[in-house]
């Protein structure tokens, strides 16, 4: 129990996915121009993860070695194709903006890397927890950089308003390199409070 | 069991099952994006078409689509044959408004054009559907490039280089989106002002 435990917070703050292990910075940077975006991102990956990693943790005996990179794929592949059919059916409006990047969890190397360095190792509850860690940790990583750059770019927080209408907001924020000095100024705060910790 | 054979054998079971599962995905979830589509799109013939309070649809015959084959009717009956009449508070006609699709980048790109009952010029475009590259492809929605269409006739050239110019990196999918206006714009000329 101790040891799920500890899977399961490993990715939420010491090999978080964003800060700490800076994979999956594509979508990271993409979609996090606001927190309901970064939010979304990160749970549709958390389900991939779980799922995917599960069932190659099941599978690990039966694929021979030599193919399992492409097995792996097939397996993440179906799971990001069942989110993104779900999405378009049930969530049309979250879909339209989000829709595009869905297809690309297929090739974010947090669902390949964990099959490949946890799941293939270890058991079927195991990985479930890992994926479930790391999957909540890209997403409270996804939505604190979608919150900043929400609120600083478009003044507001999750579609509230915070500034009155026509107040000034940095509109570079809601562009790309505003996703760069975020995600920069964040990870420089996770690694001085990450230095201070140890130095206690 | 020989390795290679092995190798074949798991990959392909594995293939197949996920085969299987999609395809049952898709049968749920297909009826459901269509019909979200549906009404999607008969919301976006408001915004193409300002002040319309209530549309009428036309359907186009195979004939005058020029198709023969059912089921390639069938498909573009779907998708492209109706016309969207908008009508305002009063009962009068403002304008109609038409699907055209175009091949772009990443896949097939729809758009929704608007025009003028009485001055035949178009009023608005919206991009229905698109699957273009994020940030390059997908600038086909933004206003700047979407709005060197409006007040354009069917008589203008709407032809990319001439009188539309491209978004720059997106060339192809700027010329769907041309395409699909040019192409869409002369079949439902020639069937809705024709037919009058």
């Amino acid at each position: 129990m101790a040891s799920l435990w500890k899977d399961f917070v490993r990715g939420l703050w010491d090999e978080n996915p964003t800060f700490r292990l800076m994979i999956g910075l594509c979508p990271t940077l993409a979609v996090t121009t606001s927190a309901i975006n970064g939010m979304s991102m990160g749970l549709a990956t958390a389900f991939v993860l779980v799922c995917s990693s599960a069932l190659i943790s099941l599978l690990k005996n039966l694929i021979p070695d030599k193919v399992r990179i492409p097995a792996y794929i097939i397996v993440i592949a179906t799971f990001v194709t069942i989110v993104d059919l779900y999405m378009n059916a049930f969530l049309p409006n979250l879909h339209q903006v989000l829709g595009l990047f869905i297809p690309l969890i297929v090739v974010n190397c947090i669902v390949l890397g964990r099959a490949e360095a946890f799941a293939s190792k270890n058991t079927v509850i195991a990985s479930a927890f890992d994926g479930l860690g790391m999957g909540l940790g890209f997403t409270w990583a996804l939505t604190l950089i979608g919150s900043v750059r929400e609120i600083l770019g478009a003044g507001s927080i999750f579609g509230y308003r915070l500034l009155p209408e026509g107040a000034t907001t940095l509109g570079i924020m809601s562009l790309p390199p505003g996703g760069f000095i975020t995600l920069g100024i964040l990870i420089a705060v996770m690694n001085m409070i990450a230095a201070r910790q140890k130095a206690s | 069991m020989n390795e290679s054979l092995r190798m074949v054998v798991v990959l392909s079971v594995i293939a197949m099952i996920s085969a299987g599962i999609l395809a049952q995905v898709y049968g749920i979830t297909s009826v459901i994006i269509e019909e979200n589509q549906a009404r999607a799109l008969e919301s976006s013939v408001f915004e193409v078409l300002p002040g319309t309070t209530q549309v009428n649809i036309i359907r186009r015959s195979a004939d005058e689509l020029g198709v023969d084959d059912t089921k390639e009717m069938r498909e573009k009956e779907q998708k492209t044959s109706l016309i969207y009449q908008g009508v305002n508070d009063a009962g009068q006609v403002l304008g109609y408004a038409f699907v055209g699709e175009g091949n772009g980048y990443g896949g097939t790109v729809r758009v929704l054009v608007g025009v003028d009952e009485k001055s035949n010029q178009i009023l608005n475009l919206k991009v229905l559907e698109h699957t273009e590259t994020p940030g390059l492809g997908s600038k086909i929605e933004d206003e700047g490039f979407r709005k060197q269409f409006v007040g354009k006739k069917v008589e203008d050239p709407i032809k990319l280089g001439q009188d539309i110019d491209s978004i720059s990196g997106a060339t192809v999918s700027s010329r769907a989106v041309t395409e699909a206006v040019r192409q869409g714009f002369d079949d439902t000329t020639a069937v809705y002002k024709g037919g009058k």
